[in-house]
């Protein structure tokens, strides 16, 4: 049961993006396609997942003075390996992610699991946590990148759906940085409405 | 039973002011209208005052929403503040933009920049120009081409289809007097691309005495409620009388416009010339009607003085070096930003008490 709960926390309850507010650089700058978030997602999620698997593993090896930087050096180890195998078999979106790849080494989310979980965890909580951290990411960024998509293109994943006329003359500040913002804060309130709700009906 | 009475607890100050929010704002309305009499003469009722109505129509629409969302009283809507931001946007619109787009603004303007933050005296930045700047960052092409000249519609409605014509043709039209196709600040920047003798020559035309009193009787290519600048006048002479304006920021902006117009606003140093600066684009709208809004700007007598100065500064860096010819709203925008600052370092000492030594 606590398993589960490991798992699910970053679904809703502990959500990377809509709870902790980590990991903002990527997220809006990334989610202006649905296509790159997803990219985006998978590249976090992976790391996110092996580097609290290696760090839970060594918890009691590491010295506790110096635990930053051996984090950095696993998380950096992984973040290597997706920007290589990335480069080779998906260079458009390798291209299209460009410099936020090697940013995942300082992604807060990553570290903070891995200062705040993985390093008084067991490995199976660990490796759970990350995979629930990382879809919770991978959410947060596709709800993001699906709203700033459909109103800054007219397209979600590429494809037209609000009609050509739509797409001649969408609302481009949606997937302007600005947009990124004003519609954060828009998402942000309607958690809060909904916990709200939640609360009061408690 | 002993009677409960309530009584008023207020901070101070506790003298009272016959300046109501409705009341300042309807005089406010009042003194744009002139301007839109002047905007359906030159553009017509389908350039001008369709967008108007709209962009009101949407504001107050956009306000009475928000309001009955967050529960609050709804009466708010009709204070005459949402108009004003309604009017002010539709007046930083081209002529004859889809109907579409005063609305889109003008919900923004009123969600985004004034609701969101609580509603009328806590917003940040002036909305209507919030509004303006989320059009032209989200329609570019909408709000920076397709400049419909003056008198085009009585073109039209006589039979001639100017539109898209050089203005030459058009000015040897029957109808028309008198025609611009780019904005004359278009025409100011793109002169610095040419040949600098060419550049040279648009502009001395662009200065010329003529060129200036149509920029003044509002016979150019603009947005569609700044160029009546004679009855832009007119009505904040009214807002003057009715004591609703206060002078230092019309005063220190224009001021500002002017000189620094005149020393950066050409291809050298003190090469500009004050009266286009001030006469082009927004200013006369801007300085009188945006940068004037109680809510975003310091409330202090030097920190207005330093508002407007700071204002006009930024209008002509824009236009010279910016990515945009007219750099009004911008600038407006950006010192709106400053604005708590400005008051912070031009707070009045209180009586009596002691300059520090620094």
């Amino acid at each position: 049961m606590s398993l589960w709960k490991d798992f699910s926390n970053g679904f809703y309850t502990e959500n990377p993006i809509f709870r902790i507010s980590l990991g903002m650089c990527p997220f809006l700058a990334l989610s202006t396609s649905v296509q790159n978030a997803l990219g985006m997602g998978a590249a976090v999620t992976f790391v996110l997942i092996w580097s609290n698997v290696a760090i839970s593993t060594l918890r009691n090896v590491i010295p506790d003075k110096i635990r930053i930087p051996c984090y950095i050096v696993f998380i950096a180890t992984f973040v290597s390996l997706v920007d290589m195998v990335m480069a080779a078999y998906a260079p458009s979106l390798h291209k299209a992610l460009g410099i936020y790849i090697p940013l995942i080494v300082v992604n807060c989310i990553i570290l903070g699991r891995a200062e705040a979980f993985a390093n008084k965890n067991t490995v199976t909580s660990s490796f759970l946590d990350g995979v629930g951290m990382g879809i919770g990411f991978t959410l947060a960024m596709a709800l993001m990148a699906s709203i700033r998509e459909i109103l800054g293109s007219g397209t979600w994943y590429g494809i037209n759906i609000l009609g050509q006329a739509y797409a001649d003359q969408p609302v481009l500040m949606a997937i302007l940085p600005p947009g990124a913002f004003v519609l954060m804060g828009f998402v942000l309130a309607a958690f809060a409405v909904i916990d709200r709700r939640k609360e009061r009906a408690a | 039973m002993a009677e409960t009475r309530t009584f008023q607890v207020s901070m101070s100050p506790h003298f009272g002011s016959p300046h109501s929010t409705r009341r300042v704002m309807f005089d406010v309305v009042i003194a744009l209208l002139p301007a839109l009499l002047g905007a359906v003469w030159l553009f017509g009722l389908r350039g001008a005052l369709l967008p108007v109505v709209v962009g009101v129509a949407a504001a107050v629409a956009a306000e009475f929403v928000c309001l009955r969302l967050m529960k609050r009283d709804t009466s708010a809507a009709l204070d005459g503040s949402a108009i004003v931001t309604g009017i002010l946007l539709a007046y930083n619109l081209p002529p004859g933009v889809p109907w579409w787009l005063p609305v889109l603004g003008s919900a923004f303007a009123i969600v985004v920049g004034k609701q969101v933050f609580g509603g009328l005296g806590s917003n940040l930045v002036n909305p209507a120009l919030l509004g303006r700047a989320f059009l032209m960052a989200s329609f570019p092409v909408l709000m920076t081409a397709g400049w419909s000249a003056p008198f085009e519609w009585r073109n039209a409605a006589a039979g001639f289809e100017t539109h898209g014509m050089p203005a030459s043709v058009v000015s040897e039209m029957p109808v028309a007097d008198a025609v611009t196709g780019a904005t004359p600040l278009r025409a100011w920047k793109d002169s610095f691309g040419m040949e600098s003798h060419d550049g040279q020559a648009v502009r001395e035309g662009l200065t010329d005495p003529g060129t200036l009193m149509n920029l003044l009787t509002g016979r150019r290519g603009g947005c569609l409620g700044e160029t009546s600048i004679i009855l832009l006048l007119l009505g904040a002479l009214y807002l003057f009388v009715r004591k609703v304006l206060d002078w230092r920021i019309p005063f220190s902006y224009l001021g500002s416009v002017a000189l620094f117009g005149w020393i950066l606003g050409g291809p050298g140093f003190f090469d500009g010339s004050a009266v286009f600066s001030v006469l082009s684009g927004g200013v006369i709208l801007g300085g009188f009607f945006m940068a004037t809004d109680m809510v975003t700007t310091p409330v202090t007598h030097a920190g207005r003085l330093v508002f407007g100065l700071g204002a006009g500064l930024l209008t002509v860096v824009i236009r010279r070096w910016g990515g945009y010819p007219e750099g009004c709203s911008y600038s407006i925008l950006l010192m709106n930003l400053a604005t708590p600052l400005i008051d912070r370092f031009t707070k009045p000492r209180m009586f009596g008490e002691v300059r520090k030594h620094a």
